[in-house]
């Protein structure tokens, strides 16, 4: 771009280093990449050094500093959309198109590229196309989508007027998405926007609003599940010029796509639950850091947005509510699994790369530019709309005994009806795959890579947060599949795309243990190698962030629950292996000395 | 409050980490580290400090990382718990599965961070498989200084993390993620094709040989190193010198120093080569028909002391004059001014300040009573607002340019004011690029704003200060379309400026020679106490005025009375009080009237009243203007002594040239820019057969018939300390590893901060300036109609002659001229042409660089190096009250060299 279209650029974003990725989304947008000269000019206009801007553009998955093609395909490489015929696609896309994996085609045209989990686990195989999402794909409309391409056509056209359903049409959004909303709860059910917000908080103190998130006893529901009104006291309690709000649409637990719907037809309701969460903490702004695979949004969003500023509902005194002002907006992402965690975040709308921050001080302390901050939840935020609606007497009469209320989860794999359930906690593994219409089914993923996968002794396991946690995601795998083979190994290749490579144990280790995996795999495998990955696999825990934590979970829960899927293919007899291969090391020096080695 | 370690209590201070609360009782290593440095934040990547954290005594425990936790009340640590002990061990396995284990022929073999770790953990083999490493990374070796090898790096980010938080250059950084990230430098490129400045933080943080130099100075064991502080400029950073067999091997800095805390620049760190380059004068050498011949020392002395007393007895002593020089020792100064004074018994005793900061001695001293930095550096922590004139310290001051940088960079208010653009400038909030020359309108441009807003500080005007009635209304008074128009500076962004710095709570000022070489040098000295004054920020932490010392002596050498109007301690010499108070102590009658200043020397010698020079220590052929008069000056004279490290352009026209002796070879001490008196002491023996400057002149006083005994810091400073009031209670043992800031009392209790309750002069005094055009402009200025300013470069210092024969050479070798290109396209010159500058005394032939970093019709360039003589052009004007020559605004044109190959300069006839 030319020196004065950046500047016009970084204009519109005030000279502020904070809103980088606001920047280079629209350079990428104009262009598909960020050439040197860019991040030359970027740099003197920003007052960051080229290096910084270096750095932070390699840290994300749709950044490039080169060109990735007129058309950028991102083809899913989840197990899920793995056993919905992934292969097919790409196959398609390299010997049909001339894409070559992970670069791009000779002509320039097409650029293909595999990415994680976008969302779109129940309809599989998905694609992200400049930006758009493209679902259910067959070998056949992977051949049209060629064809579209070498023509030259833009992407809307390649685009089928067939719009998904609900608000999935909007003529904001046009997106073939669909819902797939198989179990409606308190949450999904229809509401009448803003309700709660004018005819209840208006007439609260936020100590009340405070009070009643507490005793509903809702814990977030990303993953982690800490209890949201703690997180609420906290933030109020800290000092600071201004407060935030944070909403973190960053969903990208593999498997995982309740966000997307609850985006989709409940904005008003998680802007209502922000606008709640200012009003108890006492935050005037919001942000919503939305994952940049569900950028096909953005626009309706934006426009759910301005026009609830329009009607009142944002900014000076939303709902009239004196004394009290909260606007917000919306922070792409740029692809970055542990971005959602919180402090990374943060870090991430700070325009810098998404790596966790060292705690203490927790975000609720010193979060965005150092300004106390909560951040939760897309789910949390609606379900903190209902208890102040409904009261927080009501949502703790849900659930079981320290699991309370309700959890969407998103279902996908070997089933019927994968999509999204609204589920009261303490069903058993049982109902709900009864429920879904999964049979023969061999393996349960819950809670995504990060969780426990679940063998079929345990289906009576309770989903509630001290058995069967879940931050949404359900995978499920009949008896086609092979644990090691199509589950574990493609969560571990994901973990360690998606390490940030700061913390020694999670940069080195999940590399180790896939290498662990292909020496079973490929027969050599003896006991003394699970024994070496269970203890591995436990250094995990002293890891800075939750993705550190969790990153050796693929194996160390299947160790448990599978473990003779792994013992079948061990070596028998056999108690260990050497990784050397004596005779490939002894290859040179054989061939100098002209000698065979006598082995 | 406590918390228990091994379930024992101890005292926790809040908010600590955990780390800190282990260092505090358990001694410096409680914990294996690596990611942790003494200089940087705590960051957390390695995991090997984690201890096991309980909340009861052996209760169920958590491993936390040590260094970035902060302790709680009531907490069980466990440092070296069985379950903590596995896990360092594994941590430290899977660092060094990507690690070669080539520790033999490693150059930190037995001082690498991870050796040592590894050592203390007991690691013997690693017991993770052989799998994808990184262990193919090639050595970067194309750097005259930096080397890297990065097989070796462990992801730490130490190096980075210097780079950031210390110098502030942004040149190291992660790229990448996950197993894949790996440190890059600039753009991914080489260290020699980045922008590295070769501070050598990097080099220092790195904890293995991943990033190093090319003296292996991770090598060094530290029993055979030597402190001392460095020669290179007034930020006064202690050095740690590692010597084998007589030789330097390398340079460190030590965390605990004060002025420096582990950072130094890359002249400190990596320029020492020149102090036993063969270039380095060996031996007394006298001309002889125009031809240097070696000669002994007693007939070197015996020539002088012939000479100084035939002069004396025909012409009397003001025909003799003496300059002494700022990169000496406060007690060879001391010498040197009294041997003027007591032995010869004139006052023609001058210094390099005369060249620098003489105004800003003068001018503070006026409003305040005492010509200082009134604050320390380390204020810039506390301070809220910096406003920075004509100073780059970048480039002239690195280690607290990097300071400032930091300030500025995390958004904090920076007011730089400075016709270029420098680097400080880029990251200001307000810069003011005025014209040059025209300091004095814009700084009564912000007074104007501060005082029409309101913003003045009244009660501190009205308790501590005197004359502000008269001030303010001269500065109402005018026209500031008027001032904006002179200067060229925006009404607005001045105003803002001014407010800003006005309604900071607390402001911090520095300058730098774009003040004080000036027609109004001394007078924008005094607007800048006024602004202080005006706005209360005086005596306290985070204000105050504080110019940066060029040299790294320029304090302490006029404290020693370097200068002909004070003696040492700045006491006056017209004073018949303090006249008998130096006879009394030098039993020898002292002269009572005023010396000569440098350029009044010069006058002098070509109108025959000076006869004789002795000059320590300053290239005045190179460094001062207009080098043509300079050299007429030194030919009239009888008799030229120089007293030099290396055959400069001075020591060229001397009569007899004496081998002086570095700072790497003598004891002393040296004072900063914020009054810290710091002890220099000798790493080597002066080469060949030269001498320790003192002994010099301590022998040619004793040869002319003073008794002085021979030099050694220690008596020397017993000696100044009864003469020069605010050294009362400075003795060589008190100083200790770092230094004392005057004044001192006699218990030996330091000053950070002057003038708290008082100024020293009793009030400040508000003194109004008006702006008057400095003749160069006046005379010249439509014949030429372009502003030539001379600055510095990071990579060179003044003269040259000690850098130039060093590696940093290889980095910078030549001046060059910075030009516009709006006025390069006027004069159809290209990037990289020769072009010829010329002013009213001569031209030029030098290298152009477009740049936005000057405005149309300013130049800027420097003198670093004896082929181009800039100051060939420079001119006669000099500060009105304090004679130091207006460097920064030259008069001149500027076109096309004819011959586009460089040769010496030029002169018109």
């Amino acid at each position: 771009m030319t020196q004065h279209e950046l500047k016009i650029i970084c204009e519109k974003n005030h000279f502020d280093r904070h809103s980088l990725m606001d920047i280079l989304h629209e350079i990428h947008d104009h262009q598909g990449f960020t050439t040197e000269e860019d991040i030359r000019i970027l740099s003197e206009n920003l007052k960051i050094s080229e290096i910084d801007l270096r750095q932070t553009i390699s840290f994300y998955h749709f950044f490039a500093c080169s060109s990735r093609g007129k058309y950028t395909i991102y083809l899913n490489n989840s197990a899920i959309s793995n056993l919905k015929g992934r292969e097919e696609i790409e196959k398609v896309f390299i010997e049909e198109g001339g894409c070559v994996k992970n670069g791009v085609s000779p002509d320039g045209l097409i650029g293909l590229y595999e990415t994680p989990c976008i969302g779109m686990s129940d309809q599989e195989p998905a694609a992200l196309i400049n930006g758009r999402i493209f679902t259910n794909l067959t070998a056949f409309r992977a051949k049209e989508l060629l064809h579209n391409m070498k023509k030259g056509l833009p992407l809307e056209d390649m685009y089928t007027t067939v719009y998904g359903d609900g608000r999935n049409a909007h003529p904001e959004m046009k997106s073939i998405v669909r819902n797939n909303i198989r179990r409606v709860g308190p949450l999904l059910r229809p509401s009448e926007k803003m309700q709660v917000l004018k005819n209840q908080v208006s007439q609260m103190s936020p100590e009340q609003v405070l009070e009643q998130v507490k005793l509903a006893e809702l814990r977030g529901r990303g993953g982690a599940g800490f209890p949201t009104g703690l997180k609420w006291q906290f933030c109020r309690m800290a000092e600071g010029k201004k407060k935030y709000v944070f909403c973190n649409a960053d969903e990208g637990e593999p498997g995982t796509f309740k966000d997307r719907v609850l985006l989709t037809e409940k904005p008003e309701d998680i802007i209502e639950g922000m606008i709640i969460a200012g009003y108890a903490i006492g935050a005037q702004e919001g942000v919503l850091y939305l994952r940049y695979e569900y950028k096909y949004m953005k626009n309706y969003l934006e426009y759910i947005i301005q026009t609830l500023r329009e009607e009142g509902f944002l900014g000076k005194n939303p709902a009239g509510i004196k004394g009290f002002s909260f606007d917000m907006r919306i922070q792409l992402g740029a692809g970055s699994y542990v971005c959602g965690e919180e402090s990374a975040l943060i870090e991430s709308t700070e325009g810098k790369r998404g790596e966790p921050r060292s705690r203490p001080p927790f975000p609720v302390e010193k979060g965005y530019l150092g300004y106390p901050t909560v951040v939760n939840n897309v789910e949390t935020f609606c379900a903190a709309v209902k208890i102040v609606q409904f009261g927080g007497d009501w949502y703790n009469s849900l659930g079981t005994d320290e699991s309370k209320g309700t959890k969407l989860v998103s279902v996908s794999g070997d089933c019927r009806y994968p999509g999204i359930y609204e589920l009261e906690w303490g069903f058993t593994m049982r109902d709900v795959l009864e429920m879904v219409g999964a049979k023969e089914t061999r393996a349960v993923q819950m809670g995504g890579p990060s969780g426990e996968l679940v063998n079929k002794h345990q289906f009576d396991r309770i989903l509630c947060y001290s058995d069967l946690a879940t931050g949404g995601s359900i995978m499920i795998f009949d008896r086609r599949r092979n644990v090691i083979e199509d589950v574990v190994v493609n969560f571990m290749e994901f973990f360690i795309n998606e390490s940030c490579g700061s913390c020694v144990p999670c940069r080195n280790i999940p590399k180790l243990l896939k290498e662990k995996l292909d020496k079973i795999l490929s027969g050599k495998g003896t006991s003394q190698d699970l024994a070496d990955m269970e203890r591995w696999g436990a250094m995990m825990k002293i890891n800075r962030c939750g993705l550190g934590h969790t990153a050796a979970h693929p194996i160390l829960s299947s160790l448990k629950n599978f473990r003779s899927h792994y013992e079948r293919k061990l070596r028998k007899h056999t108690d260990f292996i050497s990784d050397v291969d004596l005779l490939e090391a002894s290859k040179e020096a054989a061939e100098y000395t002209n000698r065979e080695p006598v082995i | 409050m406590v918390a228990y370690i091994d379930n024992k209590p101890y005292d926790i201070i809040e908010g600590e980490t955990i780390l800190n609360f282990l260092r505090r009782h358990l001694g410096p290593y409680p914990v294996p580290t690596l990611c942790d440095a003494p200089n940087l934040e705590p960051y957390g990547s390695c995991r090997v400090c984690s201890v096991d954290v309980a909340l009861e005594k052996n209760g169920r425990s958590k491993a936390l990382a040590s260094c970035h936790t902060q302790i709680t009340e009531g907490q069980y640590i466990y440092p070296d718990s069985d379950n903590i002990r596995r896990m360092r061990k594994s941590i430290l396995e899977l660092v060094l599965s990507d690690h070669p284990l080539d520790c033999l022929t490693c150059e930190v073999n037995g001082n690498c961070a991870l050796q040592s770790v590894a050592y203390k953990i007991g690691i013997r083999d690693v017991r993770y498989p052989d799998g994808e490493t990184h262990l193919h990374r090639e050595k970067d070796l194309s750097h005259p200084y930096m080397t890297s090898d990065l097989s070796k790096c462990i992801n730490c980010y130490r190096c980075v993390r210097a780079c950031d938080e210390v110098q502030g250059e942004f040149v190291l950084s992660m790229a990448g993620r996950g197993f894949d990230s790996y440190i890059i430098k600039g753009q991914d490129v080489s260290f020699a094709e980045s922008d590295c400045v070769s501070c050598g933080a990097c080099a220092q943080a790195c904890p293995t040989n991943a990033i190093s130099d090319v003296f292996e100075s991770k090598s060094l064991v530290p029993r055979s190193t030597t402190r001392t502080i460095c020669t290179y400029c007034g930020v006064g950073c202690n050095l740690e010198v590692a010597t084998l067999n007589g030789e330097i091997k390398s340079i460190r800095a030590p965390y605990d120093a004060e002025a420096n805390q582990g950072h130094t620049c890359l002249k400190g760190r990596y320029a020492f080569g020149f102090y036993n380059h063969e270039d380095r004068l060996r031996s007394p050498l006298l001309k002889k028909n125009g031809v240097f011949e070696e000669i002994s020392w007693d007939e070197a002395y015996g020539i002088m002391v012939d000479k100084f007393h035939s002069i004396k007895k025909e012409y009397g002593p003001d025909a003799i004059g003496g300059i002494s020089s700022s990169r000496c020792t406060n007690e060879e100064n001391y010498l040197m001014q009294k041997f003027i004074r007591a032995v010869i018994g004139t006052n023609n005793i001058d210094g390099c300040a005369r060249v620098c900061h003489s105004p800003t001695a003068l001018g503070m001293q006026r409003s305040f009573g005492t010509g200082a930095a009134t604050n320390s550096i380390k204020d810039l922590k506390v301070t809220d607002c910096i406003l920075v004139i004509g100073a780059n310290p970048t480039d002239a001051h690195p280690v607290t340019g990097a300071k400032m940088k930091q300030f500025a960079m995390k958004g904090k208010t920076t007011i730089v004011i400075d016709p270029r653009k420098t680097e400080l400038a880029r990251y200001a909030t307000y810069h003011i690029a005025m014209r040059p020359g025209t300091n004095v309108a814009v700084l009564n441009m912000m007074l104007y704003y501060i005082i029409d807003a309101g913003l003045d500080d009244k009660e501190f005007i009205s308790n501590r200060t005197e004359g502000y009635e008269d001030f303010r209304k001269e500065i109402l008074r005018l026209d500031m379309d008027k001032m904006a128009e002179i200067s060229g500076a925006d009404r607005k962004l001045v105003k803002e400026a001014a407010l800003a710095y006005a309604s900071a709570g607390n402001a911090m000022s520095f300058h730098g020679l774009g003040v004080t070489e000036h027609t109004q040098g001394t007078f924008t000295v005094q607007l800048i106490a006024d602004l202080a004054m005006i706005t209360g920020n005086i005596g306290r932490p985070g204000v105050g005025v504080n110019p940066l010392r060029g040299q790294n002596n320029v304090q302490g050498s006029a404290d020693m009375g370097v200068q002909p109007h004070q003696g040492a301690g700045y006491l006056d010499v017209t004073n018949p009080e303090i006249n008998q108070k130096y006879f009394k102590f030098y039993g020898v009658a002292v002269p009572s009237e005023v010396g000569l200043k440098i350029p009044e020397m010069f006058d002098a010698s070509i109108d025959d009243k000076l006869k004789a020079l002795w000059i320590i220590g300053e290239d005045v052929v190179q460094t001062d203007p207009n080098t043509q008069k300079v050299k007429k000056a030194l030919r009239n004279l009888d008799f030229l002594v120089v007293q030099e490290l290396f055959m400069t352009e001075t020591a060229k026209e001397a009569d007899l040239v004496l081998p002086g002796a570095s700072f790497l070879e003598k004891d002393g001490t040296f004072t900063n820019g914020e009054r810290r008196i710091q002890r220099v002491q000798q790493v080597v023996e002066p080469v060949g057969n030269s001498k320790v400057d003192g002994q010099i002149i301590v022998d040619v006083m004793n040869r002319m018939g003073y008794y002085q005994p021979d030099y050694d810091a220690a008596i020397m400073l017993e000696e100044i300390s009864q003469i020069v009031p605010f050294f009362k209670g400075v003795t060589w043992d008190r100083l200790g590893t770092n230094g004392l800031q005057w004044p001192v009392d006699e218990s030996g209790k330091d000053t950070e901060i002057l003038h708290i309750d008082r100024f020293k002069r009793g009030k400040g005094k508000f003194a109004y300036h008006d702006f008057r055009e400095t003749d160069e402009i006046a005379e010249h200025g439509s014949k030429y109609p372009y502003i030539i300013t001379t600055n510095r470069e990071l990579e060179h210092y003044n003269c040259g002659a000690m850098t130039r024969r060093t590696a940093n050479v290889e980095i910078l070798k030549e001046d060059i001229v910075l030009i516009n290109p709006a006025d390069a396209q006027t004069k159809g010159i290209k990037d990289g042409d020769l072009v010829c500058v010329e002013s009213p005394r001569g031209k030029v032939d030098i290298k152009a660089q477009l740049t936005e970093e000057v405005k149309p019709g300013v130049l800027s360039t420097t003198f670093h190096f004896p082929e181009i003589m800039i100051n060939n052009i420079t001119g006669d004007v000099h500060d009105t009250e304090a004679k130091c020559p207006e460097y920064k605004v030259v008069a001149v044109d500027f076109r096309k060299s004819r011959k586009q190959h460089l040769r010496k300069a030029g002169v018109l006839e």
